[in-house]
């Protein structure tokens, strides 16, 4: 066939996609035109696990199903516009990317936000942070076969969900952030709105705790499993609850408090385990805290305006480093300005990426069944339930599964036993 | 203004007396999201919007889906594998275009590493604006779609 | 306080590597370094316990000043140590951290794609972000590369 075809095996992820065993398609064969630029393309396929027997001996991850070209479109918009695109990174965490950029942002201008804006940003951070956990709390449940814990914690999560509406208009993207403050008050109706969502969510925490640290089958799939030391989390470089739930005291808001949270300090939570459990524990345990937060703000909002009086269209020329704790962990974000309306460079990286880092780091050696739980204990970019794997064996073959295969390979692994 | 809740049982209802007839399966993919249509989609079979009692279900394979529920800019990188599913499906079939990135790329548009509308790559039947659009939305669209699934059913004699 | 000590010990740490130092901001410590130096001030921070290593940020100086940047950021508690150094835009070559600093490999498959800048060493120089499809050369955060305004 001209243009350099070539017969290749099936695409992954999509043939052997229902979860039977479909030995007809993985051997059907297909013609696929193969382009000039690359004559040994890559499958794709998000990760790729060698596997001896049923043990992972070496990992990678293939990114860029998300990547969309952000970091280089700032340059081409104002520092009005990049609010609305970076707020877009991330539709869990929105409110924290946001911030993260005015706080920069703010520092090159030289600007002083009043007080009250600042305790606003604080409170939606942490009510961000409330959503985002219960989110993950349902999305992990579901990786482990738990899908009755799934539908009750997102069913609690539409409270915040609510709150945030309340607060902002909108559920997601709540758009709270302006350069030079918030654009939305909280009022008394509101406050008192946010303490009963608060009051609600803290019982029903509490009976979550309970279920993952007593529940046999929950604890057979996460206690002593994906355990990393003190020593190991420190050299790979973790960050966020990972790091936390092995004793790494590292969390942005406590070591350098930024906007509201020197007048409202965070106790650390931290775990000693470094297993999977202690992570489930520790995210836990910041919903706590977090509901202690949010009381604490909103019991001591400090009176003033919502903005400064006027923030410049031109940002002053420099560079500044912006480090905010998001729900999954340090959020590092490098701003540089030349003095015009537009920026000259905003680099973003987010803590996903620095905690893939160390999940494929800490995979070879584990069981094939407990790669889902150790994904989903880092607490990555959920939403990619088209992720294809691909195992390698030691002959030389592999297969191609759907993650949904893997998950049920998992729960199935586990009942068995 | 229309009233949220008086809208939103009428759509239920429609759902039922549809649902009687047909149990559509969704299939949900992700061209390059932020995840906020995504977890919306989610939150839309979740138990306080719960359209799965009306027999409404997410699965994950093509060769079952009557209705691509679709997300996103379309990245390079997703273009291709959406471009299989969609071929994957068997007729009748639909696409729903949710959220504004969906349709025009949204904030992303000019992005290097996007196409920008899910309806360059593959047709689209209803499309959802919003960033994201909330849950009832979203139900209200998948409803459109279920209504011209049922008329394409009856058009069609014996399969 | 504690920000002013950590920055001490990072610059006393890196004196014998850094022929200038520079404070952007009160708690930010900038490091101009060589690119033959790279690796032992990174190994320096790293064998004495100092911060981690969060980001590594790629920039382009401009097609007429003829260079890019590359910055490595190093956290430890409220402190950032910045090792800064400079490449040609043609023919740029760093060292790869990853033998002191495993997490590095991400960082750096992710400067090369953007950039066109080498980093000699790396386990791992496959196409992290950028689709398979992307053509060889063309690399997308260098001023040089344009795209067009937001939908307009």
């Amino acid at each position: 066939m001209p243009g350099g075809a070539a017969v290749l095996p099936p695409t992954p992820g999509i043939l052997i996609s229902d979860g039977e065993s479909n030995m007809h398609d993985a051997n059907e064969t297909f013609i696929i035109p193969i382009g000039p630029q690359h004559p040994a393309l890559k499958e794709p396929g998000h990760f790729q696990f060698s596997v001896d027997g049923e043990v992972v001996t070496g990992a990678s991850v293939r990114l860029g199903y998300v990547h969309r070209g952000i970091e280089k479109a700032t340059e081409a918009r104002n520092w009005v516009q990049n609010l609305y695109l970076l707020e877009r990174i991330c539709g869990i965490c929105s409110h924290i990317h946001a911030m993260a950029y005015c706080l920069g942002v703010e520092r090159l201008a030289g600007v002083e936000v009043p007080p009250r804006a600042q305790a606003i940003r604080v409170l939606t951070a942490e009510l961000e942070r409330v959503h985002s956990h219960l989110l993950w709390l349902g999305v992990a449940a579901h990786e482990a076969g738990f899908d009755t814990l799934f539908m009750y914690s997102w069913r609690d999560r539409e409270t915040v969900m609510d709150a945030l509406e309340n607060l902002s208009g909108n559920r997601v993207h709540y758009s709270v952030n302006v350069l030079g403050g918030v654009k939305y008050d909280v009022d008394e109706p509101r406050a008192q709105a946010i303490f009963a969502v608060v009051d609600f969510l803290e019982e029903r925490t509490r009976h979550y705790l309970n279920v993952v640290s007593s529940d046999a089958m929950f604890v057979q799939r996460t206690r002593g499993i994906g355990v990393t030391s003190k020593e190991q989390s420190l050299r790979l470089g973790e960050i966020g609850p990972t790091a936390r739930a092995a004793g790494v005291p590292r969390d942005v808001r406590v070591e350098a408090p930024y906007a509201a949270y020197g007048a409202y300090p965070v106790e650390i939570i931290l775990e000693t385990a470094g297993d999977l459990e202690a992570r489930f524990i520790v995210r836990i345990n910041e919903l706590f805290e977090s509901y202690r937060l949010i009381r604490a703000i909103l019991g001591d909002l400090p009176e003033g305006p919502l903005t400064v009086q006027r923030m410049p269209r031109k940002i002053p020329a420099g560079e500044t480093i912006s480090r905010v704790e998001a729900p999954r962990g340090e959020l590092f974000y490098f701003i540089k300005s030349n003095g015009t309306d537009r920026p000259e460079r905003i680099k973003v990286r987010t803590p996903t990426l620095c905690n893939l880092a160390s999940v494929v780091a800490l995979a070879p050696g584990h069981h094939l069944a407990d790669i889902p739980m150790l994904l989903v204990g880092v607490d990555p970019c959920f939403s990619c339930n088209d992720r294809g794997v691909i195992l390698d064996y030691p002959d030389g073959e592999h297969d191609h599964w759907t993650w949904d295969k893997l998950r049920q390979f998992a729960i199935d692994h586990y009942r068995n036993r | 203004m229309m009233n949220l809740d008086t809208a939103w049982q009428t759509a239920l209802d429609r759902v039922k007396t549809w649902a009687r007839v047909n149990s559509p399966w969704l299939l949900h993919y992700n061209t390059g999201s932020c995840n906020g249509c995504d977890i919306e989609i989610l939150a839309t079979l979740t138990p306080r919007f719960d359209l799965e009692r009306f027999g409404v279900k997410l699965q994950g394979s093509p060769r079952h889906a009557d209705i691509l529920v679709c997300t996103g800019p379309v990245t390079l990188q997703s273009r291709d594998r959406l471009l299989r599913i969609y071929e994957q499906m068997p007729e009748p079939k639909f696409v729903a275009a949710i959220g504004s990135c969906a349709i025009s790329g949204g904030v992303f548009q000019g992005c290097y590493n996007i196409v920008g509308h899910i309806d360059e790559v593959i047709p689209v039947d209803v499309y959802v604006p919003g960033c994201p659009p909330r849950p009832e939305a979203i139900a209200d669209g998948i409803i459109k779609l279920l209504h011209s699934l049922q008329v394409a059913e009856a058009g069609r004699g014996t399969e | 306080m504690d920000v002013e000590k950590d920055l001490m010990i990072a610059e006393s740490l890196l004196e014998i590597h850094a022929p200038s130092f520079n404070h952007p901001e009160p708690h930010r410590l900038d490091v101009e370094i060589e690119t033959g130096d790279l690796l032992d001030g990174a190994r320096v921070l790293v064998n004495s316990g100092w911060g981690y290593l969060s980001a590594v940020t790629g920039l382009d100086l401009g097609v007429e000043a003829g260079e890019f940047e590359v910055l490595y950021h190093f956290c430890a508690r409220e402190a950032v140590t910045t090792l800064r150094v400079r490449v040609p835009r043609v023919g740029g070559v760093v060292p790869s951290l990853f033998q002191v600093i495993p997490s590095a490999g991400f960082y750096e498959r992710e400067l090369a794609e953007m950039f066109g800048i080498t980093v000699e060493g790396a386990p791992d120089s496959s196409r992290l972000f950028l689709p398979d499809a992307w053509p060889e050369g063309v690399y997308p955060l260098r001023k040089d590369y344009e795209i067009s305004d937001s939908g307009n």
